[in-house]
């Protein structure tokens, strides 16, 4: 195979461009073709369902979490971005605050449309009329090891549901096959993972053994498919409050990402 | 609001509020409470009472002048040569709580206005992209400026229970950036050189020194009760701060940051306090719904405005 040339890695340093939340357009634009190879080339994404996305007004994505880098947020940007065209409007996505604390990391991700992982922030967002993508399972869903992949953690207390009231947005499941087996976690260090505060330090095949080396993802085939959107402005207002309600609208967005999950399991047809 | 009582009145923001007041004939006197004379021209309206903030007969001192308004201007946010740590929490603290105790045996007092900062919510990595009000105490006070800010805040807070006919509003904030003034972000802006974190590139926010002092006019003609946050409505990345006023950064390993500027610090250069490091790191936003819809009050100037400003400004002496 022979790989297309690749311009130079964009510059970390902010744009005029940049808003409020540190959200760079032209990084974002400039970063595409490091995606689009990892997307086509790499992991040779299928994605479906792009046009199920609302045209404009916000929309809660909300995703399955797995492949310890979570390397998930950048291709659903990548996918929505080469379906919709000119039309593409930037997701923005919640990351694990501790990607924050990181030199380098916490800048590439601001840029590219990354916020720390606040109810406030995301509500916010999407009052702004954003995309906005979550993904519920959070740090346990990175960091599940490969002998749990395509099963969902358990999503918290479904906080995601009382953004998407509050803010008036549908909701939108989205599935992702192939990014659990990009690094295939079979151990851990709990004593790294402490001395340095990250949520784990994992141990895959190739990492730590074969240091920097290590990094390099292993090429599975990834399909993402987003489903249709859940309108909740239906529901009662007051229903926010009710603590049962939320969490079985949770549960039901969580049972619709594994079905999808599983049905996209059985188009793949093999993970390499 | 007529007779109003502004502490800290020699320091460049008292100086020039104390002026803006009494530019409106509504103002029937400004007291200007300080140990130094402010630089005014004399005016009929104006008084300059000398004392020291934790003078113990404040109370004696201010009765004549029958306020009915106190601004307290006169926080101090960091140690310098002949002005100790120490003195710094007597002033911030014991000097808050010895004026609202003054303040509050004034019968006529209706409206108490305080400038407080945007620090008290500190600069983490995790935390919100804008703080409200309501988040000052999501993380642990980790500064002596931090702490002197919140408890003066506490001691605002109980005037304000023990006399509900007084309306106290506490403005946090945001760091204040003007030629003529000598606070940390400006000492930081006028040295020619900037350290900064290295991999890091905050988003910062800030006021005009300007917009600054008529957000603490709005609120001492239109008091709120409780916290508001006093900002710019954008953030900007430090990298373009930077660029904009034409300073090299030196990017400083996180490691060595505090033991390069310690030696720097000893070779003559300003020391940096903890507070403003940490901005430099991790920066901070706050949210400025409440400023705008209840305070009613709009800057002139947006963060990069102030910043563009300041560099003009720099550009001219230079």
């Amino acid at each position: 195979m022979r790989l297309p040339p690749l311009p130079p890695f964009p510059p970390l340093t902010a744009g005029p461009r940049e808003d409020r939340w540190g959200y760079d357009p032209d990084f974002a634009t400039a970063a595409q073709p490091w995606l689009d190879f990892m997307y086509k080339r790499w992991w040779r994404v299928t994605t479906t369902g792009v046009d199920r996305l609302p045209r404009d007004g916000p929309a809660l994505i909300v995703a399955n979490h797995a492949g310890v880098v979570p390397w998930d947020a950048s291709m659903m940007a990548a996918g929505i971005r080469r379906h919709e065209g000119p039309d593409y409007r930037h997701p923005r996505f919640l990351v694990l605050d501790w990607a924050f604390s990181l030199p380098w990391a916490s800048v590439g991700i601001r840029r590219f449309g990354g916020v720390p992982a606040s109810p406030h922030n995301a509500l916010a967002l999407l009052k702004e009329g954003h995309r906005v993508m979550v993904f519920p399972e959070g740090a346990k869903g990175v960091g599940k090891p490969f002998s749990r992949r395509y099963r969902l953690e358990r999503f918290g207390r479904g906080g995601f549901i009382e953004l998407a009231m509050k803010a008036g947005a549908p909701i939108v499941p989205c599935a992702v096959v192939g990014s659990e087996e990009i690094y295939p976690k079979i151990g851990e260090l709990p004593l790294i993972a402490r001395i340095t505060g990250a949520p784990y330090f994992p141990i895959t095949p190739t990492f730590p053994l074969l240091g920097p080396f290590g990094a390099i993802p292993l090429p599975s085939r990834w399909r993402i498919e987003f489903d249709e959107p859940m309108a909740l402005d239906h529901l009662p207002s007051d229903t926010v409050e009710d603590r049962a309600k939320v969490f079985e609208l949770a549960e039901e967005v969580r049972q619709r990402i594994q079905a999808k999950v599983f049905s996209n399991l059985v188009e793949r047809e093999g993970a390499f | 609001m007529r007779r109003v009582l502004i502490t800290g009145a020699a320091n460049r923001l008292g100086t020039v509020l104390a002026a803006e007041l009494l530019a409106d004939p509504q103002t029937e006197l400004v007291v200007g409470l300080d140990t130094r004379k402010p630089d005014l021209p004399p005016h009929d309206r104006f008084v300059h009472v000398d004392a020291d903030l934790r003078s113990p007969d404040l109370a004696r001192l201010i009765a004549p002048h029958r306020i009915d308004a106190l601004l307290h201007n006169d926080l101090l946010q960091f140690p310098e040569p002949g002005r100790s740590a120490r003195t710094l929490h007597d002033t911030n603290v014991v000097g808050t709580l010895q004026l609202l105790v003054a303040a509050a045996a004034q019968p006529e007092l209706r409206t108490v206005v305080v400038r407080s900062t945007a620090s008290i919510y500190g600069s983490e990595p995790q935390a919100p992209a804008f703080f409200t009000e309501d988040m000052a105490d999501r993380y642990p006070l980790r500064t002596r400026w931090q702490r002197d800010a919140a408890e003066s805040e506490k001691l605002v807070a109980a005037l304000a229970r023990r006399r509900p006919e007084v309306t106290c509003t506490t403005l946090r904030f945001q760091p204040i950036l003007g030629r003529t003034l000598d606070t940390p972000i400006m000492r930081l802006v006028s040295s020619p050189v900037i350290p900064t974190w290295m991999g890091f590139d905050p988003m910062v926010q800030v006021i005009h020194g300007d917009d600054a002092v008529e957000a603490m006019v709005v609120a001492l003609r239109r008091p709120v009760r409780g916290a508001v946050n006093v900002a710019a409505a954008d953030t900007v990345s430090l990298s373009r701060v930077l660029r904009r006023l034409g300073k090299t950064a030196i990017p400083l390993l996180p490691g060595a940051y505090g033991t390069v500027l310690g030696l720097a610090a000893r070779l003559g250069m300003p020391r940096m306090d903890d507070d403003t490091a940490r901005f430099l790191r991790y920066g901070r936003g706050v949210d400025t719904t409440r400023m705008r819809a209840e305070l009613g009050f709009e800057p002139t100037l947006s963060s990069i405005g102030a910043i563009e400003l300041v560099a003009m400004a720099q550009a001219e002496a230079a």
